[in-house]
């Protein structure tokens, strides 16, 4: 379970001054729930995600996961939490075995654990075909499989992801939704952030409009639809940023 | 720190680095291939250039040649690699030589002018001090081989003088020699060959040291960036220190591997294969690449390497990009070319103040270490600080890999 309270990130940009990234986020989300974080281009989704998942220090406020302040203790948080942007890549030298076994290790798995555990995974996704080829000669729907084997490598309870579909094609995206629905199944929490209204329609629970780092509305996709007066998440989303 | 996370980081960093061509050609296609053929190239070149030099017929120009012994220009004349013109010989020989002799020498129509003063003859006759006066061009190493073949002309001639005066006095010509100095000409080579190669050394180990460091650290740091990897390590378990430290002991391993494959492919090229091209320059040049001489030098180059492999990855993690990065260490590789450069002048010596000075330090204990000195304190000095440095600089790296405006600085 993820708690958000009132976070803010403020950047000191040397051309645009202070930046207000986040203002005084709030939400929750469950477990064996899909949260959707939704925003345009600059709203503040990375960094709101960042600061769940310990590579930002909250300027201000708190975020728990599963209970665990992630800024008093971000080594135990980071071993509950995997992590997926749009922007993570491989080791492009690396096979996915190789790969994944160091990040088993870096979350301070033992070695038959993790071979124990890459067996699953690979099987899951059905990456033992290509299990031992460097990561540069796979096509991108081999590398998206090998990112998602890495992310979830620790069998982490919660799962953050930004944007984890912006530039894949139809089917690495089809991967990747088919496979935020399984952690999902499987009782993790999930939060996932994207500027696709129909894709967090399909997949969310519960949705979270953000806009210039504030947020605007917090509610179930049905909850949204309703108090704003719309049919479809577009226009609700496009009616609530008032633009 | 955690030692058995900081070897998983090393291990990973290594095998990912050994798979990059990149890495590999500085750390050993450069010193196993390209090194041996420089050092060929430098003796053929060098040998080629003496023994054109020795070989070469000067042209000497004899001022006042009337005023001379016959005895002496007749040994002029015979000396092998010489050819004499008196003055009037020379102007006779072409009409465009009317001008100054000294303008026609610096201009390069000959390559020495002796001027016989009026009163030569007559002084050696009465036994008065005179002189003989040998111009020569000392930006021409012609000219300067020139003045050699003169003097060995000049100096057998006054011996000779010497020893007519003493038998005209029945006195032995041994009085005069109450010891002998037994010298041996080798001057000119040495100026060529010993010198050159013996500040090319350092200049190359150096330079090897630094460029086997530059891949592997843009890769590491920058390349994380770029490639979009750092933001998962951020947010695993490991901690920021275990990062810096794992990946700076790998840039510090390649450095020290092109350092060392540096140096040991330029001890077995300049031992073996110089030896074999021309004995001569070759037992000068091996003279003192001994193996207490390699191992000093090992000695140097490992605090500087440490100092490099901080000083890049430091670089390396504050650049947004791999290109940025590449920029900054191209930058950089001037600034280290620099004091390795000034090591080279003569003149040069080593002190405390210099002994404080990154990299010039190194480059001057192993410039002397190859010419026979080796002076304790300044070593111990020199590795003193460059420990300092390098721990400063690791410092600084480790405080970037922290900070959040370095690490996604737009
Ligand atoms: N490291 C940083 N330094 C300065 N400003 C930043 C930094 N990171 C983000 N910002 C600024 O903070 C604001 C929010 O950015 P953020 O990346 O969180 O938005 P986003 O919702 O993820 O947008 P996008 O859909 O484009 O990914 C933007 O104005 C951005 O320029
Ligand atoms: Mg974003």
């Amino acid at each position: 379970m993820i708690q958000a309270n009132n976070l803010c990130k403020v950047f000191k940009d040397k051309k645009r001054g202070e930046v207000r990234a986040v203002d005084g986020v709030s939400f929750e989300c469950k477990s064996g729930k899909v949260f959707g974080l939704l925003g345009p281009n600059g709203a503040g989704k990375t960094t709101t995600l960042r600061m769940l998942s310990t590579a930002l220090k909250p300027t201000s406020g708190t975020a728990f996961i599963d209970g665990i302040d992630v800024e008093r203790e971000p080594q135990r948080a980071r071993k509950r939490i995997g992590f997926l942007s749009g922007n993570t890549g491989l080791y492009g030298r690396l096979t996915a075995r190789e790969m994944v076994r160091y990040f088993g290790r870096l979350y301070g798995m033992q070695k038959d654990v993790i071979a124990e555990r890459i067996d699953k995974i690979f099987t899951l996704l059905d990456m033992h075909d290509f299990a031992d080829v460097r990561n540069d000669k796979l096509s991108s729907g081999m590398k998206q499989k090998v990112s998602i084997a890495r992310s979830v490598v620790h069998d982490p309870p919660v799962m953050v992801f930004d944007e984890p579909t912006t530039g894949l094609d139809v089917m690495s995206s089809r991967t990747i939704v088919g496979f935020i629905k399984q952690c999902c199944n499987d009782g993790k929490c999930v939060i996932f952030s994207t500027h696709i209204m129909s894709e967090a329609a399909r997949l969310c629970n519960r949705v979270a409009i953000i806009h210039k780092g504030k947020l605007y509305a917090d509610g179930t996709v049905h909850e949204i639809l309703s108090s704003s007066g719309c049919d479809n998440l577009e226009d609700a989303f496009i009616k609530i940023i008032g633009e | 720190m955690h030692p058995g996370t900081v070897w998983t980081i090393y291990k990973k960093e290594l095998t990912d680095t050994l798979r990059d061509r990149r890495t590999l050609i500085f750390m050993l296609a450069i010193p196993m291939v390209a090194i041996p053929l420089l050092i060929m190239a430098i003796s053929q070149l060098m040998m080629s250039q003496i023994t054109k030099q020795i070989e070469y017929e000067s042209m000497v120009i004899v001022q006042g040649a009337e005023h001379a012994t016959d005895d002496l220009m007749a040994r002029f004349r015979d000396a092998g690699t010489l050819k004499l013109l008196t003055e009037n010989e020379y102007r006779a020989s072409d009409s465009t030589h009317k001008g100054d002799l000294k303008d026609a020498l610096i201009a390069g129509d000959f390559e020495a002018l002796v001027v016989i003063p009026e009163t030569f003859d007559s002084a050696i006759e009465s036994e008065t001090p005179t002189t003989v006066e040998i111009y020569y061009d000392q930006a021409e190493m012609k000219s300067e081989f020139t003045v050699d073949k003169l003097r060995d002309v000049l100096d057998p001639y006054k011996e000779h003088v010497v020893e007519q005066r003493l038998k005209s006095r029945n006195i032995p010509a041994d009085v005069i020699e109450p010891f002998d100095v037994s010298k041996h000409n080798v001057a000119p080579m040495r100026k060529l060959a010993g010198e050159k190669v013996g500040a090319m050394l350092p200049y190359i180990v150096i330079l090897m040291c630094f460029m086997g460091a530059i891949y592997p650290a843009i890769d590491l740091a920058a390349g994380e960036k770029e490639r979009g990897t750092l933001e998962t390590l951020l947010v695993s378990p490991a901690s920021r220190g275990d990062f810096v430290v794992g990946k700076y002991l790998v840039i510090l391993t390649t450095s020290l591997i092109a350092a060392l494959m540096s140096l040991g492919s330029l001890t077995f090229s300049i031992n073996y294969m110089v030896k074999g091209l021309a004995s001569e320059i070759g037992k000068m040049l091996m003279l003192q690449l001994d193996v207490s001489t390699v191992l000093l030098i090992i000695l140097v180059v490992l605090p500087m390497a440490g100092i490099f492999a901080a000083l890049l990855l430091s670089v390396s993690v504050f650049a947004r990009s791999f290109k940025e990065a590449q920029n900054y260490s191209n930058a950089l590789m001037m600034l280290i070319i620099l004091p390795a450069i000034a090591s080279m002048l003569p003149g040069v010596d080593m002190s405390y103040q210099l002994a404080l000075v990154p990299v010039l330090n190194a480059s001057m204990i192993i410039k002397n270490a190859v010419s026979g000195t080796v002076q304790w304190n300044y070593v111990a000095t020199a590795f003193a600080a460059s420990v300092v440095y390098a721990a400063i600089l690791l410092f600084f790296a480790k405080k970037w890999f922290e900070k959040e405006s370095v690490l996604f600085r737009t």
